[in-house]
C-alpha cells in the first residue's frame, strides 16, 4: 500500500503484519478470549462449574442422605454417640444427630448457589431498571431515587436484613427479599452513572432527534452499553449475597435446621467445636471455596470486559 | 469551603428524616402486640389496654411517628422494653466499645495491609506478589462468623494464649481476638488497594527523577511513594470505618464484646422494639456522619471538589 512506505522496513514488523490476527469480533468474543487466557479466572470458572454440578446432581447420588439421623453406632464392640469422626462411612464425619456432613454440605452448596444467583439476579433487575430510569428521566425522578438510595445506603446492612427476615419469617424467599432490599442501592447508583454518561453521547442524542421513543433508546442503546458493567456487578455481588445468607442462617434468621445451609451448620458446629473440629471445618471450607471462586471469576471478568484493563495489569 | 459543608448538610436533612420514617415503619410492622409484651403474659385485657393508651399505641401510625420524631429531637430514645432503662444511656455505654474495636481493627488492617500491598507491588509479578494477592482474596472471602470461631478455637482453646470472650476496660488481651477477626480480612482487602495504588505511583516520572538524583531506594520507597499512595488508601479508610462501625454484630456476638452491634442483635432477638429502633437510627446517623467527614476531607485534599 502506498502508505506503507513510511513504515519501518525491518523483518520484525513484516512478520508481525503477516501473522497478526487483525480480526476483532464483538466486545464479548474478545472478552471471552481474554478471559480464557487468564489462568486464575479459568480456575475459578472450573471450580464454579464443579460446584454447580454437585448442586444439581446431589439428590441423584445414591446413599447421600442429608437428613438421616443415627443416634448411636457400634464401633469395635463399643457404642459411640454422634458426632462421628470422618470415616469410610462418612467421609466428612457427621453432625450431632448423626447426619452425614458431606451430604449436608452438598445440599448446603446448592442452597448457597441458589440464593446467591437468584438474590443477586433480582437485585440486578431492580437496580438496573431504577438506575436507567433515574438517569434517563432525570428531574424529580432522579432526585427522589437518589435520596432513596442515600437513605438505604445509610442503614446498617446486616441489621436491616435481620429485621426483614424477622418480619417475614425465616425461609429462603425471605433471605432473597432481604438481600434485594439491602443490595439495590449500589447497583442503581452504578448503572445510573453509566447511563448518564451514555445519555449525553452523540448517537443517543441523534436517535432522539430522529424521533426514537424512550423505550427504544433505553433498550437498544443504553442497556446494551451497560451490559459489561451489569455482568461484572452481577458476578461480583454473588459472593456477597452468599456470605450474607450464611451470616443470616448462622444467627437463625435465614434457613433453619433441619434444612441444610452452610451457615446454620456452622452455628450448630459451634457447640461441638472443641470435640469435633471436622464439623466446623468442612462447611467453612465449602463456603470459602464458593466465595473465592466467584471472587476470582469476577476479577477475571472485570479485567476481560474492561477495554483499558490491559494497560493497568 | 463552608458553603460546601453547608450544602452537604442541607442534603443530609431530608435523608435523615426519611431514615427515621423508614426505620420507624419497618420496626413497627413487626408482628407482636407490644402492649402485651410490656404487660406480660398473665396480665388481663384491661391492663394491656391501659398500657396501650398510655404509650400512645392506639394512635394512628403517623401520629406515633410524629411523637417519636419529637422525642428524638430532644435526645430521648425511649425506654427499653427489656431493662426499662433509658436507651440513650445504654447506647452511650455500648457505642464507645464498638468505636474502640473499630479503631483497633482499622489500625491493624491499615498497617498490615499497606505493608503487604507495598511488598507485593515492589515485587510485582513474582511469587510473593501472587501469594499476597491470594491472601487478599482469601481475606475477603472468609465468612466472619466462621473465621471468628476458628480463631477462637485455635488461639484460645487449643493454644490457650488469649481469653475466648469478654471485655475489659482499656486495651487488654480481650480485644485481640475480635480485632484480629475483623482486622485480617480488612488487611487482605487493603493490601489489594495499596498494591494497585503503589503500582500506579511507581512508574511515574517523579520517582525516576528521585532515583536519578541519587536518592537511596529506602528513601524513595518509604518517603516518596508511600506518601503518595496514602491518598486513595485514606479515603477508603473512611468508608471502611462506616462499614466497621455498623457491621460488628457477628464478631461482638461471638466474642461477647458488649458493643452496639451486640446490643442491636440482642434487642432484635428479644423483640425489644424501642432499643432496636434506636440502634438502627444511631448507626445510620453515624454512617451519615462518617460519610460527611470523608467528603469534607476529600474536599480539603482535592480543591476541585469544593467548587462542584
Amino acid at each position: 500500500m502506498p502508505s506503507d512506505k513510511y513504515l519501518p522496513k525491518n523483518k520484525k514488523l513484516q512478520k508481525l503484519l503477516q501473522t497478526a490476527n487483525t480480526e476483532t469480533d464483538s466486545l464479548y468474543k474478545d472478552a471471552w478470549h481474554r478471559l480464557k487466557k487468564d489462568k486464575l479466572a479459568m480456575i475459578g470458572l472450573i471450580v464454579i462449574a464443579a460446584l454447580v454440578l454437585i448442586a444439581v446432581v446431589a439428590h441423584l447420588i445414591p446413599g447421600l442422605d442429608p437428613e438421616g439421623i443415627e443416634s448411636s453406632r457400634q464401633v469395635a464392640g463399643k457404642t459411640i454417640f454422634p458426632p462421628y469422626a470422618p470415616s469410610a462411612q462418612n467421609w466428612m464425619g457427621t453432625d450431632q444427630l448423626g447426619r452425614d456432613i458431606m451430604a449436608r454440605v452438598f445440599y448446603g452448596i446448592r442452597v448457597s448457589l441458589l440464593v446467591g444467583v437468584i438474590a443477586r439476579g433480582l437485585t440486578m433487575l431492580i437496580g438496573v431498571s431504577l438506575g436507567v430510569a433515574a438517569a434517563y428521566f432525570g428531574g424529580w425522578v432522579d432526585m427522589l431515587l437518589m435520596r432513596l438510595t442515600d437513605i438505604f445506603l445509610a442503614l446498617p446492612v446486616m441489621l436491616l436484613a435481620m429485621i426483614i427476615t424477622l418480619i417475614m419469617g425465616p425461609s429462603l424467599t425471605t433471605v432473597c427479599v432481604a438481600l434485594v432490599v439491602v443490595g439495590w442501592p449500589d447497583v442503581t447508583r452504578l448503572i445510573r452513572g453509566q447511563a448518564m454518561i451514555l445519555k449525553n453521547k452523540d448517537y443517543v442524542r441523534a436517535s432522539k432527534t430522529l424521533g426514537a421513543s424512550g423505550f427504544w433508546i433505553i433498550t437498544r442503546q443504553i442497556l446494551p452499553n451497560c451490559l459489561s458493567l451489569i455482568i461484572v456487578s452481577f458476578s461480583m455481588g454473588i459472593p456477597g449475597a452468599i456470605m450474607y445468607e450464611s451470616g443470616l442462617s448462622f444467627f437463625g434468621f435465614g434457613i433453619r435446621p433441619p434444612s441444610p445451609s452452610l451457615g446454620n451448620m456452622i452455628a450448630d458446629a459451634r457447640g461441638y467445636m472443641t470435640v469435633s473440629p471436622w464439623y466446623i471445618l468442612y462447611p467453612g471450607i465449602a463456603l470459602i471455596l464458593i466465595v473465592v471462586a466467584f471472587n476470582i471469576l469476577g476479577d477475571g471478568l472485570n479485567d476481560a470486559l474492561d477495554p483499558y484493563a490491559k494497560y493497568r495489569k | 469551603m463552608t458553603s460546601y459543608i453547608i450544602r452537604r448538610l442541607l442534603i443530609l436533612i431530608p435523608v435523615i428524616l426519611g431514615l427515621t420514617l423508614v426505620v420507624f415503619l419497618l420496626v413497627n410492622v413487626l408482628p407482636g402486640d407490644t402492649a402485651r409484651l410490656i404487660a406480660g403474659e398473665y396480665a388481663d385485657e384491661a391492663t394491656v389496654e391501659n398500657i396501650r393508651v398510655q404509650m400512645g399505641l392506639d394512635q394512628p401510625i403517623l401520629v406515633q411517628y410524629g411523637r417519636y420524631l419529637g422525642d428524638l429531637l430532644k435526645g430521648d430514645l425511649g425506654r427499653s422494653y427489656q431493662t426499662h432503662r433509658p436507651i440513650a444511656n445504654e447506647i452511650r455505654a455500648v457505642f464507645p466499645k464498638t468505636i474502640q474495636l473499630a479503631i483497633t481493627t482499622e489500625i491493624i488492617g491499615l498497617v498490615i495491609g499497606v505493608l503487604l500491598g507495598m511488598a507485593a507491588a515492589l515485587r510485582h509479578g513474582k511469587a510473593l506478589d501472587r501469594f499476597i494477592s491470594m491472601f487478599g482474596v482469601l481475606g475477603l472471602s472468609m465468612p466472619q462468623f466462621w473465621f471468628a470461631l476458628v480463631l477462637q478455637l485455635l488461639l484460645s482453646v487449643k493454644l490457650g494464649l488469649l481469653p475466648p470472650s469478654g471485655y475489659k476496660l482499656g486495651f487488654d488481651l480481650y480485644i485481640i481476638l475480635p480485632s484480629l477477626t475483623l482486622g485480617i480480612p480488612t488487611a487482605g482487602w487493603m493490601s489489594r488497594v495499596a498494591r494497585s495504588a503503589f503500582l500506579e505511583v511507581l512508574p511515574q516520572n517523579f520517582i525516576r527523577a528521585g532515583y536519578a538524583k541519587g536518592l537511596s531506594r529506602n528513601t524513595m520507597v518509604w518517603k516518596h511513594t508511600l506518601k503518595n499512595t496514602m491518598i486513595p488508601v485514606i479515603s477508603l479508610v473512611g468508608t471502611d470505618m462506616s462499614r466497621l462501625l455498623t457491621g460488628t454484630m457477628i464478631v461482638e456476638s461471638v466474642f461477647v464484646w458488649p458493643g452496639i452491634g451486640k446490643y442491636g442483635l440482642d434487642a432484635l432477638l428479644m423483640k425489644d422494639m424501642p432499643a432496636l429502633q434506636a440502634t438502627v437510627i444511631v448507626l445510620a446517623l453515624s454512617i451519615c456522619l462518617v460519610n460527611l467527614i470523608v467528603d469534607v476531607l476529600y474536599a480539603v485534599v482535592d480543591p476541585r471538589i469544593r467548587y462542584k
